[in-house]
């Protein structure tokens, strides 16, 4: 008896790997491959919404190169061995042409051998600690010169003297972390007015600036009396690396320390349009972000990316989807962006074979995207517009300054000298 | 005078004093002026043309400019007119303008007034540098103002700018100062200030009179002070800013103490608003409710739908289905009430989830307390996606009354007022629950029924109602917690797993089915993971070293601190 | 019950492990079935020894652990810190230092890190390490007599902490991201189907091993005690028995079989990171062993694999839907199948003998076990 399940069982599973079949010719596969449930789906779940509308615009315009795209929608789960387990489906079974996907650095670094190993394209759309350059990974992800030192010039040129530097406990923030401290100290700032504290190895380099909190921290009264202590001489600023989901405990306890932007403003490198509607916007008026892309850009280009995308999720049948308050934020775009480009290489390569269609990536393809121009980088990054923005109380950001076609440079630690 | 005459003088006294632009007219006008003017700088000159002239009224629309209440308006020509909203918005959530400068409301071409949107019109921007010039106007006007604290905070601020021209400013100011915080306050702005002079005796006695007052924001002054002193050859300045940053230092010790204790008690109370309803549910009934956390989110959610019924209506889109709700649009006190009507709805709603849960599964798992745990554990995984698939699986915005946001400062120790309400909610709770138990006839049939259910059936007690009340009980408590939590944390699906496990371990510490050693493991947890962290300055090893210290205490007392006594070999 | 396996086990067990460990990889190697699936096979048969090691614990001594994930992982971590090693030049910085250290600023091997270039050490610590901390944890715990749900509570507990410990940068265990990019283990390559392959051949037969190794245990006189302690404790003490003692053997043994998955696991998957250590896994490793059927030991194997496979199947097939179906399978199985897939057949029987004699008679779900 317990032969006969078993064997049915194997039965069950091989008849599963081998329902995804094929259908029509004249379509492409294409993985998407996000966090749909577990503790990333909070960010992830918009990156599935915008890739499917992105198809589908694709798609109502022809397709590409003639071929429908028929998107493969995985879900990760937020369980980084499941990544690894769906990208080596995605590019088995399903033979996907392209995967769009990932978030967190960790997805990241779990796919990153199954895509080498298979010889898959991946678009990675999220900011990142950079310091990597993979061949089979497209990054159209802020690299840490497209987000953290523009935001730092700003505070530099508004007089701030004083930064705190708080983050997440993980790779991306504690990178960041390092790349600052260098460029702050190449800035002139003293290390004694650097916040957060600093850890040494043996010989007294310093191997980690600033104060780290675990994933899901909730308690942040502790770390905002010291900011509050640190900042009382006035002329200060945090910059905060924390991830999405803790910036709730922490802005609600700023905001109860009395502590606001104008005496002390954050940078979050982490809050996006997207995360700000679970935020008390109200309370957060004048905070900073900074971005390649915000909702508030004006454009023609931008205007058709809203509406189409609003236009599309009224009509939108995907179970679970939200279709109230929805906003766009610059992950979305950058993974919009990559999808276009994608298109645009494929069509300059004339094939789908991944390897063509990233030597056609790095030869340079220039997309007019949301947030302007992106031009492709012979090293797997995108040079793009950054912008500063101010947060206002109905959660969207007023630009305050652009940094126009930046270059996105992955390694940038140890290229900073101290003054 | 003659015209051409005026305009020489006004340019030559521009060009003496710097000032790009010099704003006439009524403070309406110059506020008109500035919002529609696109240049930053000319912006900034022109609001700080007020300075001085600030009455409550100006104050008023300047506040209002910063939050957004004040509009653009483009008619068809193209050219702009600077308006305020009047009166209350119409069915089609339309309302009447009238212009910032001149107070006449808009009219359409036919002369009827003119009904505008909130697409019509754009909210006036502000941006840092105009936003700094209306501080630093409403810094002076504040220096005056009646409500103690903003005079304070502008004190400070002036302080904090070391503007010395800024001085008899403050001098007047002293003179009139009734309060002793304000006059403490004046006093260090005053030695910021003066710890600028250029008068050797001036500064030194500045720097001393820091140190009496204990000031810690002039730290870095003072730090700044040691450093120019050295290289200036004047050790007695140095000494005298040694002395004050030492004695700084010893309030800062005692500050960061008292903050600690207070910190922790807060943690604690936390800890304990969460655990209660597990204290009930695992404690008393023995169920291993890893559903916990998910009736902590229901209580969340409820407090988010309340909150949304009486603002601007719920927007909602569960299972991709569209669901608008109109809300009340609730404004002022109406509207900060709505977190007191969350409260108890919040219970209800958990309480009868929970009483659902209860009837459906957890009945059956009385006597599998082990399965219990595997099967509420599934609860919580359909509930999660639920949830998500219901509000979305973006955190959903929870913003705090008025009366919860903001603190109370002692000695610069501060009391947040959503902490000290937590420690206040916490108490009543536990008055409450105990209550239940101990002086209604539900907490007796509770209570027989907990400690014999199959003696408590034979005396004809309805065990089964009783077991549902419980945990209906016990899952309402969860839903009052989450409604708290959603005033600290993150309101969506995954709020409930960051608690669930501190929730186990507060009422496995205390002592399981003892309400006392829940209340005494929680403060204690509270107290002592803020104390590690000041000390390890870490906030993780501070928690895992209490982790390891709550598995090294159990080894010394295996049921807890407070021990339910019982004869039976097998309990 | 004095033999190894009855002749009808016998020839079931023969089939089951036959089809595992020959006609699997035979029909991989051939092209039947491609790699992906027999790497996927690799990963549930590393579950299946964690849901075993559960349940030793769990259906025979009555201990539910919920820190199975921890051992699990931290074999699977020493096995990693091997792996980084081999890694050599091969990595983004083309340093002999193990990429994390390298982004973190270090420029010599930190001195615990050393001894890893050895195989044969790192084996040794995949047993020695999980087992020692097991051996510390339940002495402490069982010496005090700490039981049922505390004892549950309490390694839950120690994982978290474990996890917070390993989430720290500091810790140079790689942080959140933990190890990955593994290239060689023994000079072969863990990327190609043949690694792979070897890989799957390694873990099924420590299957195999582990699983008439506890079969063995479970039919000696000291299975029976084991048995007579989840049942009653304190009369395995009036008998004069240390309970203590054969717990901590237990817990020492079931963690030693959790950290030999984790150690196959990793190499597999190509990634271990402190997230692993989740008391979710732990959790999920005890719900394996009741939807396969806990007490027996075919039981977590038929678990582990099953509801792996709807996994599998539903992120894929319904990614919005597929916790709500797992979570309602768990909450069916602890409600209507008490003793699992493995029981089904006998409950059907039972079900069936009942209906047809006297429909009046209550209807009792059959329990073998005790809570």
């Amino acid at each position: 008896m317990k032969r006969r399940i078993f064997s049915s069982l194997l039965l069950a599973s091989a008849a599963v790997f081998t329902a995804a079949g094929a259908k029509a010719e004249d379509t492409v596969k294409v993985g998407v491959l996000h966090s749909l449930s577990g503790t990333m789906a909070i960010s992830e779940t918009s990156l599935r919404d915008i890739l499917l509308y992105t198809f589908d615009e694709i798609n109502a315009a022809g397709g590409v190169m003639g071929k429908k795209i028929e998107p493969v929608v995985v879900d990760g789960a937020s369980n980084w061995p499941l990544f690894a387990e769906k990208a080596k489906q995605l590019l088995e079974q399903d033979k996907v042409a392209v995967t769009f996907g990932c978030w967190t650095s960790v997805s990241r670094k779990s796919v990153l051998p199954v895509f080498e190993e298979k010889k898959g394209l991946l678009f990675y759309p999220v900011q990142y600690e950079g310091e990597e350059m993979s061949p089979n990974i497209f990054y159209t992800a802020e690299a840490v010169g497209q987000q953290a030192t523009p935001a730092v010039d700003y505070f530099l040129a508004n007089g701030k003297k004083k930064f705190y530097l708080l983050g997440s406990d993980y790779v991306y923030p504690q990178t960041t972390n390092l790349v600052l401290l260098e460029y702050l100290l190449s800035k002139g700032v003293p290390l004694a007015n650097i916040g957060g504290g600093f850890k040494k190895d043996e010989s007294g380099k310093i191997i980690s600036a600033g104060k780290y909190t675990p994933f899901g921290h909730t308690d942040y009264q502790q770390i905002v009396a010291e900011i509050k202590q640190f900042t009382a001489g006035g002329k200060a600023c945090v910059i905060s690396t924390l991830n999405g989901d803790t910036n709730v405990p922490f802005f609600k306890e700023y905001a109860a320390a009395g502590l606001t932007a104008e005496t002390c403003p954050v940078v979050s490198y982490s809050i996006s349009e997207d995360e700000f509607r679970g935020l008390p916007a109200k309370q957060l008026v004048g905070q900073l972000g900074c971005w390649t892309y915000f909702q508030s850009i004006k454009s023609p280009a931008n205007k058709k990316f809203i509406d189409g995308f609003q236009a599309w999720l009224k009509k939108s049948d995907v179970p679970g989807i939200v279709k109230e308050g929805r906003v766009t934020c610059s992950p979305m775009v950058l993974s919009y962006n990559g999808v276009y480009l994608w298109k645009m290489a494929v069509e300059k390569a004339k094939s789908f074979d991944p390897e063509k269609v990233m030597a056609a990536l790095e030869s340079g393809i220039s997309f007019d995207g949301p947030g302007g121009k992106v031009t492709t980088q012979k090293n797997h990054h995108l040079t793009k517009n950054v912008f500063i923005g101010e947060s206002k109380a109905d959660g969207q950001f007023k630009i305050l300054k652009e940094f126009k076609d930046v270059y996105g440079e992955p390694f940038l630690k140890g290229t900073f000298k101290a003054k | 005078m003659s015209r051409p005459l005026f305009v020489l003088l006004s340019l030559i006294w521009i060009a003496f004093t710097g000032e790009q632009v010099r704003a006439e007219g009524t403070p309406q006008e110059i506020i008109s002026k500035a919002i529609a003017e696109e240049d930053a700088e000319i912006q900034a000159s022109q609001i700080k043309s007020l300075l001085g002239k600030a009455t409550p009224e100006v104050l008023q629309l300047l506040r209002q400019w910063k939050d957004g209440e004040i509009y653009l308006y483009t008619d068809a020509a193209g050219s702009k007119t600077v308006v305020i909203p009047e009166g209350e918005k119409d069915s089609e959530d339309k309302q009447i303008f009238h212009g910032l400068s001149d107070g006449r409301i808009l009219n359409d071409a036919e002369g009827k007034p003119l009904k505008l949107g909130s697409s019509d019109v754009e909210s006036a921007d502000t941006s840092s540098s105009s936003r700094m010039a209306i501080k630093a106007v409403m810094d002076m006007a504040a220096l005056l103002d009646t409500d103690l604290k903003r005079r304070l905070q502008a004190i400070q601020n002036i302080g904090l700018e070391q503007d010395p021209e800024k001085l008899p400013e403050l001098k007047t100011a002293l003179a009139i100062e009734k309060d002793s915080s304000a006059i403490r306050a004046l006093n260090e702005s005053m030695a910021f200030l003066e710890i600028k002079s250029d008068d050797p005796t001036v500064q030194l006695a500045a720097c001393r009179k820091l140190g009496e007052l204990q000031s810690i924001p002039s730290q870095d002054v003072l730090k700044g002070i040691i450093v120019e002193a050295s290289a200036g050859g004047r050790p007695e300045l140095a000494v005298a800013a040694q002395a004050s940053l030492e004695q700084i230092a010893v309030h800062v010790r005692n500050v960061n103490t008292a903050g600690t204790i207070f910190r922790g008690i807060s943690t604690g109370s936390v800890l304990l608003v969460v655990a209660i309803g597990l204290a009930i549910t695992f404690g008393l009934m023995g169920v291993i409710n890893m559903a916990h956390g998910e009736m902590l989110v229901v209580g969340a959610y409820t407090t988010y739908i309340v909150q949304n019924l009486f603002g601007e209506g719920l927007h909602l889109s569960p299972f991709g289905i569209s669901m608008n709700i109109p809300g009340m649009n609730a404004t002022g006190w109406l509207y900060n009430s709505y977190f007191i009507v969350a409260l108890p709805v919040a219970f209800l709603v958990a309480a009868l989830v929970g009483i659902g849960l209860e009837r459906s599964i957890i009945r059956f798992l009385y006597k599998r307390p082990l399965e219990s745990l595997l099967a509420t554990w599934g609860v919580s995984l359909v509930l999660q996606q639920l949830f998500r698939l219901i509000f979305g699986a973006s955190n959903v915005d929870v913003s705090s009354p008025v009366w919860l946001s903001g603190n109370w400062t002692v000695n610069d120790v501060q009391f947040g007022w959503n902490r000290l309400f937590v420690i206040g909610f916490a108490v009543i709770i536990i008055l409450l629950t105990w209550a239940v138990l101990n002086k209604t006839s539900l907490g007796l049939l509770i209570r027989a029924v907990m400690q014999n259910r199959s003696m408590a059936a034979c005396m004809g007690v309805r065990t089964d109602r009783v077991n549902m009340m419980t945990f209906g009980f016990g899952s309402g408590l969860a839903g009052l917690a989450g409604a708290f939590l959603s005033q600290i944390d993150n309101v969506g699906p995954g709020l409930g797993q960051k608690y669930i496990v501190d929730a186990f371990m507060t009422v496995v510490v205390g002592g399981v089915g003892k309400l006392t050693g829940t209340v005494v493991s929680a403060v204690g947890i509270g107290v002592a993971d803020q104390s590690l962290q000041q000390i390890l300055l870490s906030p993780v090893l501070g928690k895992i070293l209490v982790l390891v210290a709550i598995i090294l205490f159990l080894q010394w007392r295996p049921s807890g601190i407070f021990v339910t006594r019982s004869r039976s070999l097998e309990s | 019950m004095n033999t190894l396996l009855t002749k009808r086990e016998g020839i079931g067990f023969g089939v089951v492990f036959f089809i595992l460990l020959v006609v699997m990889p035979v029909a991989e190697a051939t092209k039947l079935i491609d790699p992906f699936t027999l790497n996927t096979w690799g990963k549930y048969l590393c579950y299946a020894i964690l849901a075993i090691s559960v349940d030793i614990l769990w259906g025979y001594t009555g201990l539910l652990s919920l820190g199975q994930a921890l051992f699990f992982t931290l074999g699977g971590y020493m096995m990693g810190m091997h792996l980084m090693l081999m890694i050599g030049k091969l990595g983004q910085y083309k340093s002999d230092l193990p990429d994390f250290l390298v982004f973190l600023g270090h420029t010599s091997l930190p001195t615990i890190w050393k001894p890893f270039y050895s195989f044969p050490f790192a084996l040794l610590m995949v047993i020695l390490l999980p087992g020692l901390l097991a051996a510390v944890f339940g002495f402490l715990a069982f010496r005090s007599r700490i039981k049922g749900v505390y004892f549950s509570i309490l390694t839950q507990a120690l994982t978290y902490g474990a996890a917070l410990l390993f989430f720290q940068n500091d810790m140079l265990m790689g942080g959140n991201n933990g190890f990955t990019d593994f290239r060689t283990l023994l000079g072969m390559d863990l990327r190609s189907p043949g690694g792979q392959r070897s890989l799957y051949l390694a873990t099924g037969l420590l299957l195999l091993c582990i699983f008439l190794f506890c079969k063995w245990l479970t039919i000696t006189k000291f299975g029976l005690i084991q048995r007579a302690v989840r049942d009653s404790e304190t009369r395995v003490l009036f008998s004069g028995y240390s309970a203590a003692n054969f717990k901590l053997f237990v817990f020492v043994v079931a963690s030693v079989i959790a950290a030999l998955g984790g150690m196959l696991f990793v190499p597999q998957v190509g990634i271990i990171n402190p997230s692993e250590m989740n008391t979710e896994h732990s959790l999920e490793a005890v719900v394996w062993c009741a939807v396969g059927g806990r007490g027996t030991l075919i039981g977590p194997i038929i678990g582990a694999v099953s509801v792996n496979i709807l996994k599998s199947w539903a992120t894929r097939a319904y990614p919005d839907w597929w916790l709500i179906i797992l979570g309602v399978t768990f909450i069916l199985v602890v409600l209507f199948m008490p003793r699992g897939i493995v029981g089904l057949p006998d409950q059907i029987k039972g079900l069936l003998n009942r209906m047809k004699r006297k429909p009046s008679e209550t209807a009792e779900i059959p329990t073998a076990i005790a809570p």
